[in-house]
């Protein structure tokens, strides 16, 4: 489903001229196979970011290729980016990344919204997805109004509502406390269960591995054993 | 993304800070109001200069002078021609003159009016094209006449004017004439009476005499009754007492009433000034011969047409200061949703998205400057046509024709301003749009932009 080979990565900071060169990802050949679960894991500024914000098409990789669902989107331009995650990615973030003036079900109904979908088709969508996440009574607050773990489910909902083949989540539980954690970590594997939704997650957590059918252990960029 | 979506998007939007929304809306619309309204006064002046000083009919009409020899065989103009002149588009009125062809030996209480032609015209097409009186009224019965204001001047033996006497004196007066037509063999009169009911206006060209009668159809119809001829025609005969068979084959070879008459000094009135050109065009392609005093106020019209050229440049430099404010605010907007455009971005928003989103709010709110803009214009407008010359006879004793218009607002005016107005706002909201879609990813996500 996804597949890196040979990928490398390294930041320029400093001015124009001054320009350092951080390398953070050292050739990086990994594989995720559709319908599994992967947990990144890895210690702090190992690279794990960098190589979820590589897959998204957040940043282009300094070298070496990035292979989705039998696609090369190594050299997609921003556009075709946009279209790509559309298509084909969930996100979810630590920091739930929900926008602030529009309510849970505006959140919700948004990519339904980019993609086009007429208003009738996305109430009902919507309405169900939220049900399922367990918060359709909140569907009218924002998200100030709500909980962190409130607003994980909203952010959850947001990145299954177009039914994607791939959820990227970087540090998913990162913000929330056990009990929260576990409640999405069992929303997660059903999901992958029952619509063999591919996961790739970034997390420090153990508990987070261990709903992972596969682990790949980042150190210092490179990729270092297996768990 | 739907269109109905980016709208209410934008909406939602645009509520987020409403002051700062009707600060830029506010000076939007006065940078649009200024345009509409400094344009007017070209638009106005020229319309009541052109319009109204020149006079209206002067402006309007078309003369017809016959058909080209090289497209006609015939170059009179026959009542089949004026029935296709009132079936042109944009044409408000023929008229013409048709003259009778004798001397009706006028009299008013006994007095020989010294007139030089009688002619028939039709009086509801006059009234249409705007025929001028200077007293009186139009006629209504088929006995009323009107009269040329010069009918009473007195003239020397070289034809110069050497005193007036007021026409409309003869006003409800009523004129004797006589009809001269021959039956069994001799020359008989037929007396006939009118009622002067106007004078016509003073002739635009001062050297012009207006000592016509202008009468109906109906009283034509009435001599030709008696005379048995086309426009009463009369048989000249070279000797003082012909013989009743030379009366009779003259009058055989006269030609009836019934036949086809040809007309003089026709005039074809265009509905609107704009609409000149193009009838003069199409006239001139079906081969008439024309002048209309189009053909004279090119230059005016040219002059005024620069001169609404440089009052639109001004006030679009108006538009164009109240654009720094869309800019500015535009900008703010996208700094402040920075992060939203990150995360939409994140998901999956296409940049040309993006750059919609925010065109299209600053289109909104050029849209809402112009519309208010507008409607303020057009009170202004009228303000101004009703105040100003109230001022100028306040301060300045002096009278403003009564139907003179400082400031016209013609539709394309409207139009054109709104349009630049619109154009102004996307042009400004551009380079906002454009950082919009540039914002990184990551560093919104990271709430550092
Ligand atoms: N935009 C950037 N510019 C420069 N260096 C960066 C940037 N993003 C990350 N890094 C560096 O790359 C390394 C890996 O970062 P990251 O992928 O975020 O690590 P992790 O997610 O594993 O904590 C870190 O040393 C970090 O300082
Ligand atoms: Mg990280």
């Amino acid at each position: 489903m996804i597949e890196l080979a040979g990928v490398s990565h390294q930041f320029r900071i400093g001015k124009r001229g001054k320009e350092r060169v951080v390398p953070v990802l050292h050739d990086i050949n990994l594989k995720v196979e559709k319908g599994e679960i992967v947990a990144v894991v890895g210690r702090s500024g190992s690279g794990k970011s960098t190589l979820l914000n590589l897959m998204s098409g957040y940043i282009r990789p300094s070298s070496g290729e990035i292979r989705v669902g039998g696609q090369n989107v190594t050299k997609l331009d921003e556009g075709e980016w946009a279209n790509f995650r559309l298509a084909n990615y969930g996100f979810i973030f630590q920091s739930f990344q929900l926008i602030g003036s529009m309510t849970a079900y505006e959140n919700v109904e948004l990519p339904l919204v980019l993609k086009g979908i007429g208003s009738g088709e996305r109430r009902a969508k919507v309405m169900k997805l939220l049900e399922q996440v367990g918060i359709a009574e909140f569907a009218n607050h924002y998200p100030s109004e709500l909980s962190g773990g409130q607003q994980q489910r909203v952010s959850v909902a947001r990145s299954l509502i177009l039914e994607p083949p791939i959820v990227l989540a970087d540090e998913p539980s990162g913000s929330l406390d056990s009990e929260n954690e576990k409640t999405l970590l069992t929303m997660i594997r059903q999901l992958n269960h029952e619509l063999g939704i591919t996961f790739v997650i970034i997390t420090h957590d153990e508990q987070v591995a261990s709903i992972a059918h596969r682990a790949i252990r980042l150190q210092d960029g490179r990729i270092g054993g297996l768990a | 993304m739907k269109f109905q979506d980016q709208i209410r998007f934008v909406r939602q939007n645009m509520k987020k800070n409403k002051t700062r929304l009707f600060m830029t809306v506010l000076a939007t619309a006065m940078g649009c109001t200024f345009l509409i309204v400094l344009a007017s006064v070209g638009f106005g002046l020229q319309q009541s200069m052109v319009d109204n000083i020149v006079g209206d009919r002067l402006v309007t009409a078309v003369d017809l002078y016959g058909k080209n020899p090289d497209q006609h065989k015939d170059t009179n103009i026959y009542d089949e021609d004026i029935q296709m002149f009132r079936e042109l588009a944009d044409v408000k009125a023929v008229t013409y003159r048709n003259n009778i062809y004798q001397w009706l030996n006028p009299k008013v209480e006994g007095e020989e009016v010294g007139s030089d032609k009688t002619t028939q015209v039709d009086f509801e097409a006059e009234t249409k094209a705007g025929f001028d009186l200077s007293a009186g009224r139009m006629p209504e019965a088929d006995n009323e006449i009107v009269i040329g204001y010069h009918i009473r001047e007195q003239m020397d033996e070289q034809g110069m004017p050497t005193g007036y006497e007021d026409a409309s004196e003869w006003l409800n007066k009523t004129m004797t004439l006589e009809v001269t037509y021959y039956a069994a063999g001799k020359k008989l009169t037929e007396p006939m009476e009118a009622v002067i009911v106007g004078v016509t206006e003073i002739p635009t060209k001062e050297w012009n005499r207006d000592k016509t009668i202008y009468m109906g159809v109906g009283m034509l119809e009435k001599i030709e009754g008696i005379t048995g001829t086309r426009n009463g025609e009369l048989p000249y005969f070279e000797v003082e007492n012909p013989t009743a068979e030379k009366i009779d084959a003259a009058l055989a070879n006269l030609p009836k009433p019934s036949e086809q008459r040809s007309y003089q000094d026709v005039q074809v009135v265009a509905s609107h000034a704009e609409k000149v050109k193009g009838l003069v065009e199409t006239l001139r392609d079906k081969g008439f011969y024309t002048h209309s005093i189009v053909d004279e106020l090119k230059q005016v019209n040219l002059m005024f047409a620069i001169m609404k050229i440089g009052l639109i440049f001004v006030g679009t430099i108006a538009v164009l200061i109240a654009s720094i404010g869309i800019f500015n605010t535009m900008t703010m907007a996208v700094t402040e949703r920075a992060q939203d455009i990150g995360i939409m971005k994140a998901i999956g928003a296409h940049p040309s998205v993006i750059r919609k989103l925010f065109l299209l709010e600053s289109a909104m709110i050029g849209l809402m400057g112009a519309i208010f803009g507008t409607v303020v214009a057009y009170g202004v407008s009228l303000a101004v046509n009703a105040g100003l010359p109230v001022v100028i006879k306040q301060f300045m004793e002096e009278e403003v024709p009564a139907d003179f218009l400082f400031s016209v607002i013609p539709p394309y005016l409207t139009a054109l301003a709104c349009g630049i107005s619109l154009g102004v706002a996307m042009l400004s909201g551009y380079r906002p749009a454009l950082r919009a879609t540039r914002i990184d990813v990551l560093s919104a996500l990271r709430r550092d932009v």
